[in-house]
């Protein structure tokens, strides 16, 4: 095992994912404010309206179709009788789909950011630096996807990359598994790891806040208050401590 | 915290609609997957907790303490404002709500404010803000060689000044950067040096002093104004030169200007927006007249272009800009034919009978074959007047119903003399006057023609062109004979001044209302406003009808649009006309309500004490600011406009050969005008040098002129011993905002870079009692001193710029007309870095000039030269206004009124701060009412106490900020219920009414610094003001003339229609009259207004050109300089320098919005942004004024250096009818007369530059 293969196979992705962990908890503690999806909706809406559900619809199947892929063991898969060829055809057939969907809204969205004015000068250098990750991240996997499955023999990563990625959540990490990879493959593979390792610091930490408890949250919400907390920023001290309120029969709830 | 069930909102349709099964499906499921409880009907959920987010809110909007103040200088609005303050630091500021309730049935004044007040704060703290003092660095540095040889501040300062390369140096630098820190010490040192100098060697007034609107921060405008009074300096004037003075309320009413408070536009029933954009311009007061339209009020506005006040109003007219008095004379013709002619509306005719000069006689000069209206008929006319009646030729008289003479008190001949005490008043003792000759039972039918001016006609000969346009019209009036003399009334001059026919009149007269060929009708000005005659006729009548209907509730709220022209006198008095014909001037909800840069000191008395150090030296020197300009900045040697261009066609020559400049010098010559720099010659040094030829002063002088020996600065003012040599501005902008002719103010009067495009005047066109010098003089100020917050155009070619505090850094006095409250500025913080208060700062700077006065002035004497008054006997030198030739110089009647003061320079500082003894010896006169404050005074020595030592030793103290509020406060009438009632009974001894109890309720009451700082208290009625807020009713002027007959200060004591001073006959200026804007192209070549021919201006080739009006309205997004610089303000406007043109003039240069053009003609150049806009007409175009230099200006195409402001394009021009003296109401008192710095009569050519902009 050479030191290169160690560094990108094993070093690389835990201090990913390290950072990915640590940067997320660090930013909800100390700029919860800052964290956004940095909306342009207001500079721009007529391309958005189309490409932000196209991209978002889009790279959820993606994420959904790299579960399956690789967290599923492929034995468990052909117990449930998902052969070889019909997880091919599916992965394929589905994959393509949803990566040309993700790519059109991409390519949109990408065009919006580049040459409409008012959004343009809404971008921030970090947005830059992650559209050109995201970019290469998801432009790597379609070349390697429409190269080895669609054109070519088709490549079953799920003999390598997959028990590679598993023996890393298991602590057990195989970097030999990655050796044969395809260059593509492994590209991807790369420009989405440092994507992680910066996930935390850009306007991609929007995917935890996604408003899906709004579909169940009746629309009006009543907060009291705590009992142990004052009204300002600061704990109570002695000295200022609150006077207790009895509670009303009035303001009890239903 | 439950939503019931039941509840009406969840039983509404819409809400089922929207709420389906498939909807509470989900949220019921939601129950499984989230805490809290939810309500049974699944809208809300109850939670506890989860509330952090609630600490950064709360966070945000604490503050440690919250502090009263308000906003000074150029905003009339005087709100008070709630300034928060958060760890030291300003933060934000919202506006109070504790104004006293106007009382039931009218809306409240709290809360007031607007954007502009709102986002004040930011300048604290902001890049702007000038934190410690400047000095030019080529000035410091030869300063401080210089000091370093000499070892005495004031020779240092006269060797750089007196060595030519030096001073060139330094002043060629003016507006080139290249500011250095110094510190508070050096920079006192240096202005403190270069008075002392400028005393010594060419006398104090050759320091002026320039600081507007003392309403709006009346103590740090007072510290200044008695820092350079006692100085022996001048003062400049601005209601005139801002041309915001309506000269026409002096003319008419004998008053500066008196306007009803805005909350009693709300008692109108009929209101005329005129050139007034109120929302605009008077935002925190606007909603008064959006409320009276849900009270039934008819609101109209005049502007031509679509105003934002437009959109209030029931009907907008669109008049051509300048031709209001057209559409008012309009007016005017029906009014008076259908409610003075067809119908005698009793209500009118009482009122004018009794509260004008309608009835007064004048007497009709024969011209030709015709007659010419001549001069009010007065007392010692009459064969039975005895020879001891005292000032019987300021007594004009009028006709009883029998047709007999009568001579009516109140007039100007009983104002002052002992034998008429009791008899200056309005009670016309049973007299019915007869309102037209025709009206007497006796009238025998005779009638004469009179040949009347016409202003409105195209020039018809070549030897016309110069002339303007001028025509005579013959109309006839009926006469009798009195004493021998031809006379008719004003009122039957008035009617054929205005065309109004009656049976068996000779002349021309208009066949109808559709008549456009005679002047007077509304289709007459149609042709020349294009307002449709319909709607001149309609509104016109429906004017006077609500008039008539509502006892006197129709009002014309008036501005800037229709008082900022040459010609504005006349625009307003065909106004005035209006209200004064149909008895709405001195009603509640009625008359004139004027509003522009109105600056109603209400607490006059005390302020005018204060600020003019009259309680050590009297008089003080006070100078009209335009002619001082037009004189210090040289526009005189290009102006060359001929007064004859001006004058009537009927004219007797008075004019001929002459320029306004000459109507400036025989104006300061006669004492009619104050005139400083004086003589050309030390006024220090003038009384010593009589006191060697062991003559009295004045003796001295009046010889001296006469054998040459002496001469006024005025006749020579490029001579160097004749220059202002030191300027002292602070509180005001005059470089950046109101310097009408600002290029010819960075040449002559700085000497540094200039885009002056007009060439000299050719020796036919110049002055002829003036020296001309071939070389004119660049840089005549050594120098220019400015204190202010902000870097703005005038710091930036200042010599020294100090940092003040700002008005939130503060103690001080605020009031306005808009609303009768006095409230304070308090300090929020103190001022940061090394800013000081306005007060501290002249303090600091006296105890340098007493320091170096030791030494180089010691106490001197000195000779001031003061105009013939206002408001006293003065008023009577000039008999009918005659003004006779060759008379013998007699100082105080014949020419100005010379008067030794002692100035004791070492102990200047002391005497600043302390109250000297002139107030007990002598009291406080103000409009001719005096006041003794000696209780107060008592009462100011222990309030503040007693200086311990020094010069001043033992006298009430004045040393902070605090103790002048105090001493404004106690000595007025407005804040002092004794003197207000001890006022009324003063003027009751001289009109014979009683008036003092509309104070003595009150007499008790006296506010103090503490109450005002609490909330605003409403102010009590005095008689420094002409009307009354008696038993809370609103203010409106002139409620006391008409309630408690009190004569206006006029000749008759009535309002006047007609003006009799020889050079208002010059003019054809005697009655209202339509005169059109200055025509530009034919009195200096300029471009006629839609010409597209190319002017050949540099780089302009090949480039399509368009003439335009040049407009410079108030702007929605400053108060005149004021904000436009600040970031709130720049983001809701576009910011910058921008011009406003319809999309037709956009067109014929083919500029798209927002792309830079060009805009030049005689004076200079500006560059600015357009913006295109079909709320403007075609022809005209606005720059919003007053935009810095200091915010995104370019270098220009056509001069190649740094673009201009607004006021490149503008200049001076002067109008010899302002500047008559010494007659009636027609003479001078500071801000009350004087030569409007007009600008709106201006024609620019503008072009699409390059728009590769550089800086």
């Amino acid at each position: 095992m050479s030191a290169l293969t160690f560094l990108l196979w094993v070093a690389y992705p835990y201090a990913a994912a390290g950072v990915f962990i640590a940067g997320h908890v660090l930013r909800y503690r100390y700029d919860q404010f800052g964290w956004t999806s940095r909306s342009s909706q207001t500079y721009e809406n007529r391309l958005l309206r189309w490409a932000s559900p196209m991209f978002h619809y889009g790279i959820l199947m993606v994420a959904g179709g790299h579960l399956v892929g690789l967290f599923v063991p492929k034995q468990w898969l052909a117990f449930f009788g998902v052969t070889e060829q019909i997880y091919h055809l599916g992965a394929t057939g589905l994959g393509s789909f949803a990566a040309a969907l993700t790519v059109a809204g991409l390519g949109i969205l990408l065009y919006r950011r580049r040459f409409v004015d008012r959004v343009r000068m809404a971008t921030t250098p970090m947005d830059v630096v992650m559209y050109v990750l995201l970019t290469g991240a998801i432009g790597f996997g379609t070349i390697a996807t429409v190269a080895y499955q669609v054109v070519g023999g088709g490549y079953d990563y799920r003999e390598s990359i997959s028990p590679w990625i598993r023996s890393l959540v298991f602590f057990q990490p195989d970097p030999s598994l990655m050796a044969g990879v395809p260059l593509f493959f492994q590209l991807h593979i790369l420009t989405a790891t440092t994507l992680f390792l910066l996930w935390p610091f850009t306007r991609l930490v929007h995917v935890f806040s996604a408003p899906v408890g709004y579909l169940v949250r009746p629309y009006i919400v009543y907060r009291s208050r705590d009992a142990h907390r004052g009204t300002g920023a600061r704990q109570p001290r002695r000295g200022w401590a609150g006077s207790q309120l009895p509670t009303r029969s009035s303001d009890r709830r239903p | 915290m439950k939503m019931p069930k039941n509840s009406a909102f969840a039983a509404r349709g819409r809400v089922e609609a929207v709420t389906g099964t498939a909807s509470d499906t989900i949220l019921s499921l939601g129950r499984f997957l989230r805490k809290g409880e939810a309500s049974t009907d699944l809208r809300s959920v109850f939670l506890e907790g989860g509330r952090d987010a609630d600490a950064f809110y709360r966070d945000r909007w604490t503050h440690d303490k919250e502090v009263r103040s308000t906003h000074g200088v150029n905003c009339t609005g005087s709100c008070s404002w709630k300034v928060y303050v958060k760890d030291g630091v300003i933060t934000w500021e919202t506006q109070q709500t504790d104004y006293p309730s106007v009382g039931p049935d009218s809306p409240e004044y709290e809360p007031r404010g607007c954007p502009r007040g709102a986002a004040f704060s930011w300048y604290t703290y902001s890049p702007t803000r000038v934190r410690y003092p400047y000095v030019r660095g080529v000035l410091l540095t030869a300063y401080r060689e210089a000091k370093a040889r000499t070892g005495d501040p004031v020779l240092a300062w006269a060797e750089v000044t007196g060595n030519p390369e030096t001073a060139r140096a330094y002043k060629s630098a003016r507006g080139k950067g290249g500011l250095v820190r110094a510190s508070w010490d050096e920079a006192a040192e240096i202005v403190a040096a270069a008075q002392v100098h400028t005393i010594k060697k060419y006398g104090p007034d050759r320091i002026a002093g320039f600081s507007p609107i003392p309403a709006m921060s009346i103590v740090s405008h007072g510290v200044g104004n008695r820092y350079i009074t006692m100085l022996g300096g001048t003062m400049l004037s601005f209601y005139d030169w801002y041309a915001d003075l309506p000269v026409a309320s002096p003319q008419v009413f004998g008053d500066q200007t008196d306007v009803p408070e805005s909350a009693d536009w709300w008692n109108s029933s009929y209101l005329i927006m005129w050139g007034s954009n109120v929302p605009v311009t008077r935002t925190p007061d606007a909603h008064f007249m959006v409320e009276a339209r849900y009270r039934g009020q008819k609101v109209i506005t005049v502007s031509p272009d679509y105003a934002d006040n437009s959109k209030f109003a029931d009907e907008w007219l669109s008049p051509h800009p300048g031709t209001d008095g057209a559409l008012a004379i309009a007016m005017g013709h029906v009014i008076l034919k259908e409610f003075l002619v067809d119908r005698r509306t009793p209500a009118f005719t009482d009122y004018l009978k009794r509260f004008s000069d309608s009835a007064y006689l004048i007497s009709l000069v024969k011209r030709e074959d015709a007659w010419v209206p001549g001069k009010f008929l007065t007392a010692e006319a009459l064969p039975d007047t005895p020879a001891t009646m005292a000032s019987s030729h300021f007594k004009p008289v009028l006709l009883n119903q029998d047709g007999v003479a009568i001579v009516p008190n109140g007039s100007l001949g009983h104002r002052f003399s002992e034998t008429d005490a009791g008899k200056w008043n309005l009670d016309l003792e049973g007299v019915d006057p007869l309102l037209s000759i025709a009206d007497s039972p006796h009238y025998d039918g005779a009638t004469v023609a009179i040949d009347m001016p016409r202003f409105d006609v195209a020039p018809t000969t070549e030897d016309d062109e110069h002339a303007g346009g001028t025509g005579v019209i013959r109309r006839g009036v009926p006469v009798t004979e009195i004493a021998g003399q031809l006379v008719t009334t004003v009122f039957d001059l008035l009617l054929a001044q205005y065309g109004v026919g009656r049976e068996g009149l000779p002349g021309e007269w208009p066949t109808g209302y559709d008549d456009a060929s005679s002047p007077g009708t509304p289709a007459w000005q149609e042709e020349i406003t294009s307002v449709p005659m319909q709607a001149a006729e309609r509104i016109g009548r429906e004017f006077a009808q609500n008039a008539e209907e509502s006892g006197g509730r129709s009002m014309i709220l008036m501005g800037a649009g229709t008082n900022h022209w040459f010609h504005s006198d006349t625009i307003y008095r065909a106004f005035l006309a209006l209200t004064t014909m149909t008895g709405c001037q001195g009603k509640n909800g009625g008359g004139w309500a004027h509003y522009v840069g109105q600056e109603k000191v209400r607490p006059i008395t005390g302020q005018a004490q204060y600020a003019f150090a009259l309680d050590w030296v009297r008089p003080p020197r006070a100078m009209i600011g335009t002619a001082f300009w037009y004189l210090a900045t040289d526009q005189w040697r290009y102006d060359g406009l001929s007064a004859d261009t001006l004058a009537s066609p009927l004219a007797t020559g008075t004019f001929a050969g002459r320029t306004t400049a000459d109507c400036l010098v025989e104006s300061a010559k006669r004492g009619w005008m104050p005139s400083f720099p004086t003589f050309n010659r030390n006024s220090l040094d003038l009384v010593d040098d009589a006191a060697a030829a062991g003559m009295d002063p004045a003796q001295y002088v009046v010889e001296s002129l006469k054998d040459g020996s002496l001469a006024y600065a005025c006749e020579d003012p490029d001579a160097p011993e004749n220059f202002p040599r030191v300027l002292v501005v602070w509180r005001a902008n005059i470089i950046g905002s109101s310097g009408k002719g600002n290029e010819y103010f960075l040449k002559h009067l700085l000497g540094t870079d200039s885009a002056v495009r007009a060439p000299e005047s050719p020796p036919d066109k110049r002055p002829n009692t003036m020296t001309w010098r071939e070389e004119a003089p660049e840089g005549k100020l050594d120098l220019m001193v400015t204190s202010d917050f902000r870097m703005t155009s005038t710091t930036v070619f200042s010599d020294v710029i100090l940092p003040p505090a700002t008005w939130y850094e503060k103690n001080d006095l605020s009031t306005t007309d808009m609303h009768p409250f006095i409230h304070s500025f308090n300090p929020a913080i103190t001022p940061p870095w090394e800013a000081k208060t306005d007060f501290d700062a002249f303090h600091l700077l006296a105890k340098k000039v007493s320091e170096f006065s030791a030494v180089h002035l010691g106490v001197r004497r000195d000779l001031v030269a003061t105009p013939l008054m206002h408001d006293t006997p003065d008023a009577m030198a000039t008999p009918h206004g005659v003004v006779l030739d060759d008379q013998e110089m007699v100082p105080g009647v014949t020419m100005p009124r010379l008067t030794v003061v002692e100035r004791d320079y070492p102990a200047f500082a002391d005497q600043l701060g302390a109250l000297g003894p002139l107030t007990a010896k002598l009291g406080m006169t103000i409009k001719g009412v005096t006041y003794t404050p000696d209780k107060e005074i008592d009462y100011l020595g222990i309030k503040n106490g007693l200086v311990e030592s020094g010069p001043a030793a033992g006298r009430p103290k004045l040393t902070r900020d605090i103790h002048a509020c105090e001493m404004v406060l106690a000595f007025s009438g407005t804040t002092n219920g004794r003197l207000g009632t001890q006022g009324f009974r003063q003027l009751e001894k001289r009109t014979g009414t009683a008036m003092a109890h509309l104070a003595s309720d009150n007499e008790g009451r006296r506010f103090t610094y503490q109450d005002v700082q609490g909330a605003p208290v409403p102010v009590l009625t005095s008689p420094e003001w002409s009307g009354s807020e008696h038993g809370g009713r609103r203010y409106s002027a002139f409620t006391i003339n008409i309630e408690h007959l009190k004569p206006w200060h006029t000749l008759t004591g009535r309002q006047h229609f007609y003006l009799d001073h020889d050079w208002m006959i010059e003019l054809g200026e005697q009655l209202p009259i339509f005169r059109p804007p200055l025509d530009m192209h034919r009195l200096f070549d300029d471009s006629i207004v839609g010409s597209t021919a190319p002017t050949g201006a540099p780089r302009s080739a090949g480039k399509a050109e368009v003439a335009v009006r040049y407009l410079t309205p108030h702007s929605k997004w400053s108060i005149h300089s004021e904000y436009q610089d600040n970031l709130m303000m720049l983001s809701l406007s576009r910011g910058g320098p921008t011009i406003w043109m319809s999309p037709q003039d956009a067109d014929k240069i083919d500029v798209r919005d927002n792309e830079w053009i060009e805009s030049y003609n005689r004076n200079g150049v500006v560059v600015a942004r357009a913006i295109v806009s079909h709320r403007m007409p075609e022809g005209t175009v606005y720059m919003y004024h007053a935009n810095d230099r200091t915010i995104n200006v370019p270098i220009a195409e056509t001069s190649a250096m740094r673009g201009g402001t607004n006021n490149s394009l503008t200049r001076i021009l002067l109008k010899p009818s302002h500047l008559i003296g010494g007659y009636a109401q027609l003479s001078f008192a500071f801000n009350y007369l004087g030569p409007t710095g007009n600008q709106r009569d201006e024609v620019t050519v503008i072009r699409r530059r390059s728009q590769d902009v550089e800086y």
